[in-house]
């Protein structure tokens, strides 16, 4: 008896919201965030290893591929902050109405991708 | 365990056609969520399809009518049509709601009726609740407290008004049902509508236990696998806000 009963469906009807689809990618950015910090903490490493891995490492950058690799991890990092930000002010009790809930989470989804570029142009500047 | 897809016995097939027999032109088509326990088959999606001329507001009372004039078999809860026993807690094109309460003409396209979404189904759309009870008893949902005299044990207004949007609750499950964290750890998660009981009792002035009920909930899986999705808020039918219930029971542990 006991395992003859079904489980009703869940994550295949349950409906999307703002909300939801911001939790989640806070999750996968959060993952890709930890492999991309820990991939740039092991190649500047490497640079102990003497000038030949500071060229590939500025080929590689350099590259369109680079190019699209950094504009990627920036956008998961910005993501990343604004939904942290977010979640901050829920820690503290702040912005839990349904309304609210759904503007600071389209802040967060649309702001990222502003906020990817302003950090690259500011990376251009400054590098 | 996070299993993203049903087991092989829970996979739902396509289910049986019902014609309207009625002539109508207003023909809706309902697909509803179909498990008999006494047969040894999958579930099914049955079509129905309900002629809308003759049908009253609520999602309730196409089921209704569609158990009265289509398909007798058809089982769910239901009890007081008005959206304060909980008993029509199901899930309605996507969202967890209250059939009584939920008006047809606000829902798009074809009515897809599920059960309650990750429970062990009893029935077409009735889903085993008696853990998430198990999970209400164990936050003793009562007032404790020394007092013993026969007089009011009085409240101030301020105090007796922290217990808005909290007493309310009705126990329908919606939003626990709602919720992905319920769903991978139901459990040992207490999920969102106990948890905003265990609160309930917590900022109760009368109440003299708020120590030990703080000491008891604050458990890696009981409280903290809730990681503010907002699924529960979103489902809630009787606009409650379960999320800032789990929200202002961390904050009481954090800063006390």
């Amino acid at each position: 008896m006991e395992n003859k009963n079904p489980i009703s469906p869940h994550i295949q009807i349950y409906n999307w919201h703002i909300s939801s689809l911001v939790s989640i990618s806070h999750r996968i950015t959060g993952i890709i965030n930890f492999f991309t910090i820990t991939f740039i903490g092991i190649w500047i490493a490497s640079l102990l290893l003497g000038e030949q891995s500071y060229q590939n490492i500025n080929l590689f950058l350099s590259s369109f591929l680079g190019k699209f690799f950094c504009l990627g991890i920036i956008w998961s990092f910005s993501f990343q902050m604004l939904s942290e930000i977010r979640h901050l002010f829920m820690d503290l009790g702040y912005g839990f109405e349904q309304k609210t809930t759904k503007i600071t989470g389209l802040i967060v989804l649309i702001g990222s991708f502003p906020l990817t570029v302003i950090i690259f142009i500011i990376g251009r500047v400054l590098i | 365990m996070v299993q993203l897809n049903l087991p092989a016995n829970s996979k739902v097939e396509k289910g049986q056609y019902y014609k309207d027999k009625t002539g109508s032109k207003n023909i809706r088509k309902i697909n509803i969520y179909r498990w008999d326990p006494s047969k040894n088959e999958n579930p099914r999606l049955d079509t129905y399809e309900v002629d809308m001329d003759n049908c009253s507001s609520k999602v309730l009372d196409v089921l209704n009518k569609i158990k009265n004039e289509i398909d007798p078999s058809i089982a769910y809860r239901r009890s007081c049509a008005h959206g304060v026993c909980g008993s029509c807690a199901m899930n309605m094109n996507g969202k967890n709601g209250l059939a009584c309460t939920k008006s047809h003409s606000e829902l798009d396209g074809d009515i897809d009726i599920y059960p309650l979404p990750h429970l062990k189904v009893l029935k077409d759309l009735i889903g085993d609740l008696s853990t998430l009870y198990k999970q209400y008893e164990s936050v003793e949902p009562w007032l404790k407290t020394s007092k013993v005299n026969d007089k009011e044990n009085i409240q101030s207004k301020d105090d007796r008004a922290k217990l808005d949007g909290l007493y309310e609750c009705i126990m329908c499950a919606c939003c626990s049902t709602s919720c992905p964290s319920y769903w991978w750890n139901g459990e040992k998660y207490l999920g969102p509508a106990v948890l905003l009981q265990a609160y309930r009792w917590i900022i109760d002035s009368r109440d003299e236990d708020r120590k030990e009920r703080l000491k008891k909930v604050a458990d890696e899986l009981k409280l903290y696998r809730c990681h503010t999705i907002l699924n529960c808020t979103n489902a809630c039918p009787k606009g409650l806000n379960p999320a800032k219930a789990i929200a202002e029971i961390k904050k009481m542990l954090a800063t006390a």
